[in-house]
């Protein structure tokens, strides 16, 4: 074989091919020596067109992939029949990715000269790139050869060359991908990466320390502890810690991980291999001694620093007292604000300015008039703007309209409180029917509430009555007491203190008030002493549902806020409560509710979720300058909502996104306001407000001023009416729990409801009756519906299959259909 | 336009929905997917609830003891079954008289005889059944999911066209009816696998059908020209956000259930007339007729209640002896039919038929024995009246329940309770989380399937904790 290769092969064009390929190491060690004469990193020295062919690298490269793949696929189908009509065209693709290869190899060696790649990943692509180039160049010429002299042996050698740079030219093309995008660009997407869940992430970059023999500094062995707790707490906690401590092991501190379990010591400092903790958790989990024996085998990621943690000694530092868990600073903080631009003055845009200059980010040019009205009539009220309100707002020379447009709204009353009444209902799980009140075990408060909102009552005050009640606001925290046996991690004072801590500083007690948080340093006495401020008594503490005969005082969660007179009697204890809550020195209190506000404009707060106050803001100034305005400024919510939509940041054009879970990710990046769409609440009104009402007064469950006199409306707003299979299709909660945000997706239910829904369908058919009547012509009627519904003018397009639907005399069939249509569209649907 | 939705499509939207609306909501926040570690093989594709709302009384249903009929100052305590003992197809195995028709089916079947119902104080009859149809004991501080919601959220739609949740015969505007309304809900799951509400069986069509007075063919130009009209909309040059995208899909959803040939499973008026006639004991006779043709069109999860209402129906807290008379009436021919007709179709192999109560009744004890809680219902010692010859008190520690198909073991009877008062079950208590295990095994959905919400895993069964009962299975 050896023999017939050197007798047969093709002289001339091997002399070529590695002639060719000699140049090019030749090309890569000359601008070597070019790059390294010049300053480290800088290639503006390199000729223009070299750094030109050089960039046209990554576009360059897809030939030769898509080339070479391709003709090693063809090459499979020939498997049977070498000399298969495939042959001639598998030549000629072949040929072009060889060539194709060796070009991009030699723009790949120029772009490399301009550097700021990872050096490794970068050496890794670059020769398997130049190998590919020739192994595909060789692969050609023996095909050429074999084709010619009819050569079969060598058949089974050239497919094996092709299949080589088929494998090989994938593999360049994944590292070179791994440099631009990063390595883990497409396997971070798959949930069973670890970087899906970027929860147990923590500052240590073991990569860093791995080929570093020196001990770790007092910082590097405390930040690797914290890591590795972090990883215990996630994945071992649940039985070996302090609930259940299985194996009679315990991994959640320092004595008893060096103590061992029944089986003795399961770490061993300075040996990973002997330490059986080490070990189990390495083992595939189909092994009898895999850990955790429940649940999903760590990362690679996670065993690897466990592997270096006991390999670095084990350290466990004794004054190691940084949580594992990011705890938001508590106390408010008042940063200077930049300086104003002659561009921008509001508070707000400065702060998002500094931020956009940060990032990188150009500000867009506001929203036009219509837009805005839209936008801020629906944010602010929940209605729409009529066409004769556009008309006056377009119309408007004033340069400060928009904040006088705002200072209207805001001063519509009842508009206003109808609005916002769901909003605080679905955070304060107020509603006019639900569980808890057959048999007297919940109390409704939409009259305090609807009240509160209508005279803007301070946020401070507003928590205050919240929480240290009258009979009028008390339902908050009595909340929902179930007949029969409750679990105690359910009793009304565990929920009072659950809802209260959720809502009011974005803490989530849940877990705590079973036992101590396996996802925070909240222990299972705190959520206790919390409650016991609810309490008569002091509860007896359980843990899990089961009685511990351990009793504790009444205590803030934080203690810098002050103390609760553990002995005195509940009125007196809410109102120690009440005081501290609202304190100024309480920033997080202020943080929360700015920035449930500013989700509520924006489509996505500040920090997100925003009942998780602990996770990072993406402009921590913006939000605490906020914050600690609104409370200098008497906690005036109105005033905080003036701040906010009389900005530029506000206005700005609204950003849509394709997938929903991008809101809470916590790599957000703030382009504008996030597009929404219209509650239950806000479709309801707006769609009785232009076609017919949904819900009429006889069905009001709750009587502001206005709806008594003779004058009153004949429709309702959706926020004062009991929920129903309509709202609760459009995404109204039942209000079992406290709820603070929406789904804001459409679903098959919701569909089917809005296509034959009776409710829907009745709103519909009343209405074209009555525009048959007033409005008679299909023209007025397409005029009337844009105008009122999409506050535009129908295009010419639209215009010509309104009219294929109303034809020229409507029918209320027709109406009715057109009506259906308007309604539907995202474009009345989405506030943007 | 030409639509052709498989299930895969249909279920991969859903799910994609269903993780970005997770994401979106801050209560369903901190969501990671569902864990499915463990590969099983299912038995079954379907699952039919018949719900027996308001406490059917085993001793006199399924698990009879000792007949003592009715005489003017008898004594309540002799009182075990105010009905015969009849036989069924199984030797030595005798249910209460009016099961008959149910008892010849039992070759196809299993009897339980010794559910244990959850403890949970004063009883409330919808806390239990919250209990028994979430697997959790009311409140909770996360919304938990129905059993139906995390069955059609794993799965999704057998056939995409029809619901995979599909809540037939109860009302919501009866006493309790908020209490209700708190479990017949997806809750974190997100609305998308709550429950499709059916009333009232005979009106079913209704629900999936275009709205009254429109025909087929406006309905279609009506799609039609909205999709035109979507299309011109100048919003749709903003590019494609995730609520437009998801509107436009369930919009497309609605109208192709809505116009399919599958509606018409929906519709009880093609049934043959003298199957229909079968059926036809009233609501819930119909509601198992309309499960089973929805089943053999390719449904998920079907829920076919005898509707709970306070003291109506199964919630004998008088008359107890009178009422079941009709109660039995109503659910006989009905459910025996059913198990037949889905035997002969071939469906009953992948169809797992579940009748069950949230809780037992008793003539004297209240709640377990060992465990008695406040009385609610006035038993005189020395009964006088008809009215209070029955099983009036609610008894938590025997219940029955009666499974078919779906590999269930057939002609088998599972547990066993006292044969004197009281009459608590003796032999295999099982629990809710083994029920739910059960029926997630037979569909092959792995035992420790959770969300993770509010940073905490949210399990199928609390803590993940209840095991399949494998000898339910043959």
């Amino acid at each position: 074989m050896k023999q017939t290769l050197k007798n047969s092969f093709p002289r001339k064009k091997l002399v070529l091919v590695i002639s060719s390929m000699i140049l090019i190491c030749l090309l890569q060690i000359s601008l070597n020596g070019y790059a390294a004469s010049n300053e480290p990193g800088t290639a503006n020295g390199l000729f223009w067109l070299w750094r030109f062919l050089g960039r046209l690298h990554p576009v360059a490269v897809h030939f030769p992939v898509a080339l070479l793949l391709f003709a090693a696929i063809l090459e499979m189908f020939t498997f049977k029949n070498f000399n298969s009509n495939l042959r001639p065209g598998i030549k000629i693709i072949l040929a072009a990715g060889a060539i194709a290869a060796l070009l991009s190899t030699i723009m790949g060696l120029l772009l490399s000269k301009e550097g700021g790649y990872e050096k490794e990943l970068a050496n890794l692509h670059q020769w398997t790139g130049i190998a590919t180039a020739a192994i595909g160049s060789i692969a050609f010429i023996l095909l050429h050869y074999i084709l010619k002299q009819d050569k079969k042996n060598l058949i089974s050698f050239y497919r094996s060359l092709l299949f080589i740079s088929a494998i090989g030219v994938a593999a360049a093309g994944h590292f070179g991908a791994s440099l631009t995008h990063g390595k883990d660009y497409i396997s971070a997407t798959l949930p069973w990466s670890k970087d899906y869940d970027a929860s147990t992430k923590g500052n240590f970059d073991i990569s860093t320390f791995k080929n570093d023999t020196a001990k770790l500094t007092k910082q590097q062995a405390i930040e690797l502890n914290v890591q590795v707790r972090a990883i215990l707490a996630h994945n071992c906690y649940k039985c070996h810690g302090p609930e259940k401590i299985k194996g009679d092991l315990r991994l959640d501190r320092r004595d008893m991980i060096f103590k061992g379990g029944e089986n003795g010591a399961v770490v061993i400092p300075g040996n990973p291999t002997g330490s059986d903790l080490f070990r189990r958790i390495s083992l595939p989990s189909s092994h009898k001694d895999a850990m955790p024996s429940k649940g999903k085998k760590l990362s690679d990621g996670d065993i690897a620093i466990i592997q270096f943690w006991i390999q670095k000694g084990a350290p466990w530092p004794d004054s190691s007292e940084k949580s594992i868990f990011r705890l938001a600073p508590l106390a408010p903080r008042d940063p200077a604000l930049p300086v104003a631009t002659d561009k921008l003055s509001n508070p707000i845009d400065l702060w998002t300015n500094q931020y956009f200059v940060k990032n990188k980010i150009n500000w867009p040019a506001v929203i036009d008039d219509k837009t805005f009205l839209r936008r801020v009539s629906l944010d602010l009220i929940g209605l729409l703007p009529s066409p004769e309100e556009l008309e006056k707002f377009t119309a408007d020379k004033r340069t400060n309209k928009r904040a006088i447009l705002i200072r209207q709204l805001l001063n519509r009353q009842d508009d206003y409180s109808s609005h916002w009444l769901s909003i605080w209902n679905d955070a304060l799980r107020n509603d006019y029917t639900g569980t808890g009140y057959i048999t007297g075990g919940r109390f409704n408060i939409t009259d305090w509430l609807y009240k509160s909102l209508r005279s803007n009552k301070h946020y401070d005050q507003f928590v205050k009555e919240l929480i240290n009640p009258t009979d009028a606001s008390k339902g908050f925290i009595e909340g929902i007491k179930w007949r029969g046996v409750v679990n105690a991690s359910q009793r009304t004072e565990m929920q009072a203190a659950q809802n209260v801590s959720q809502i009011f500083l974005g803490l989530n007690l849940k877990c705590t008030s079973c036992h101590n948080s396996f996802i925070s340093d909240w222990k299972l006495t705190d959520a206790y002493a919390f409650a016991n401020i609810f309490s008569d008594t002091s509860l007896e503490i359980n843990r899990c549902d089961k009685p511990t005969g351990k009793f504790t005082g009444a205590r803030m969660l934080w203690k810098e806020l002050g103390a609760i007179d553990s002995s005195a009697k509940r009125n007196v204890k809410l109102a120690q409560l009440a005081t501290n809550m609202v304190q100024p020195n309480n920033g997080r209190f202020y943080r929360t509710i700015v920035n449930r506000i500013w989700a509520q404009l924006m489509g996505r707060g500040l920090i997100e979720p925003v009942d998780v106050m602990d996770n990072e803001p993406w402009s921590q100034d913006l939000l605490d300058w906020t914050a600690s305005n609104f409370q200098k400024n008497n906690s005036d919510i109105k005033e905080l909502i003036y701040l906010l939509t009389t900005s530029n940041t506000y206005q700005l054009p609204s950003v849509g996104l394709k997938d929903a879970s991008k809101i809470v990710s916590q790599q957000f990046q703030f382009n504008g306001m996030l597009r929404k769409r219209m509650s239950a609440e806000q479709f309801s009104d707006v769609a009785s407000t232009i076609i017919a009402p949904i819900f009429v007064d006889s069905m009001l469950m709750y009587r502001p001023e206005y709806t008594k006199g003779p004058l009153r409306p004949i429709w309702s707003r959706a926020s004062l009416v009991a929920n129903n299979p309509f709202l609760i299709s459009l995404g109204r909660p039942t209000r079992e729990t406290v709820s603070t945000s929406r789904e804001s997706q459409s679903n098959l239910l919701q569909a089917l409801e809005l296509t034959n829904g009776d409710r829907f369908n009745a709103m519909i058919k009343k209405g074209a009756i009555a525009w048959k009547k007033q409005y008679v012509s299909s023209d007025k009627i397409i005029k009337e519906i844009y105008s009122r519904a999409l506050g535009r003018e129908a295009q010419p397009s639209e215009y010509t299959i309104a009219k294929k639907i109303l034809g020229t005399e409507p029918s209320t069939d027709a109406i009715e259909d057109l009506f259906w249509i308007i309604l539907l569209l995202p474009e009345f649907q989405i506030i943007y | 336009m030409n639509h052709h939705w498989n299930r895969r499509e249909f279920l991969k939207g859903s799910s994609t929905a269903a993780i970005a609306a997770l994401a979106a909501g801050a209560p369903l926040a901190g969501f990671l997917a569902s864990c499915n570690t463990s590969k099983i093989k299912a038995t079954a594709d379907t699952v039919i609830l018949l719900w027996m709302g308001g406490g059917m009384a085993h001793t006199d249903t399924f698990d009879p003891k000792k007949y003592t009929p009715f005489t003017k100052g008898m004594m309540a305590n002799d009182v075990l079954s105010t009905f015969k003992s009849v036989p069924t197809i199984l030797d030595d195995v005798y249910f209460s008289e009016g099961l008959e028709s149910i008892g010849k089916v039992m070759d196809k079947g299993t009897v339980i005889r010794s559910y244990v119902a959850g403890d949970m104080g004063h009883i409330l009859h919808s806390r239990h059944q919250y209990h028994w149809h979430t697997c959790y004991k009311p409140p909770q501080s996360v919304a938990a999911p129905h059993i139906g919601s995390w069955i059609s959220n794993q799965l999704g739609p057998v056939n995409s066209v029809i619901p995979a949740f599909i809540d037939i015969g109860q009302r919501f505007s009866l006493g309790e009816g908020e209490e209700l309304k708190a479990f017949h809900t997806a809750g974190f799951l997100g609305n998308e696998f709550g429950p499709f509400l059916i009333p009232d069986p005979s009106a079913g069509l209704e629900s999936v059908k275009p709205p009254v007075g429109m025909n087929i063919n406006r309905f279609e130009k009506r799609n039609q020209l909205y999709n035109e009209l979507m299309s011109k909309s100048p919003i749709g040059e903003m590019g494609s956000d995730y609520q437009k995208e998801s509107m436009r899909r369930s919009m497309e959803q609605a109208y192709i259930l809505l116009k399919s040939p599958e509606a018409a499973a929906f519709d009880l008026t093609k049934e043959p007339k003298e199957s229909y006639d079968i059926y036809n004991t009233g609501k819930f006779g119909l509601g198992c007729l309309m499960a089973r043709r929805l089943t053999e069109k390719g449904a998920r999860f079907i829920s076919v209640t005898t509707e709970y209402e306070p003291f109506k129906n199964w919630d004998t807290h008088d008359n107890g002896h009178t009422r079941l008379v009709d109660m039995k009436k109503q659910i006989d021919g009905p459910i025996a039919q059913l198990i037949k007709d889905l035997d002969r179709s071939g469906h009953l192999d992948r169809t797992l038929v579940i009748l069950a109560s949230e809780f037992s009744r008793d003539m004297m004890v209240e709640g377990r024995p060992e465990l008695k809680v406040q009385e609610q219902v006035n038993q005189p010692d020395i009964i006088q009246e008809l009215k209070n010859y029955g099983m009036h008190r609610h008894f938590t520690d025997g219940c029955s329940m009666l499974m078919f198909g779906g590999g269930i073991k057939k002609g088998n009877v599972y547990g066993k309770t006292a044969d004197e008062r009281p009459c608590k079950t003796v032999d295999k208590p099982i629990r809710i989380e083994q029920i739910h295990q059960t029926i997630y095994h037979a569909l092959g959905i792995p035992q420790d399937t959770h969300y993770v919400i509010e940073k905490r895993p949210f399990y199928t069964t609390p803590d993940g904790l209840g095991k399949a009962e494998m000898d339910l299975f043959s």
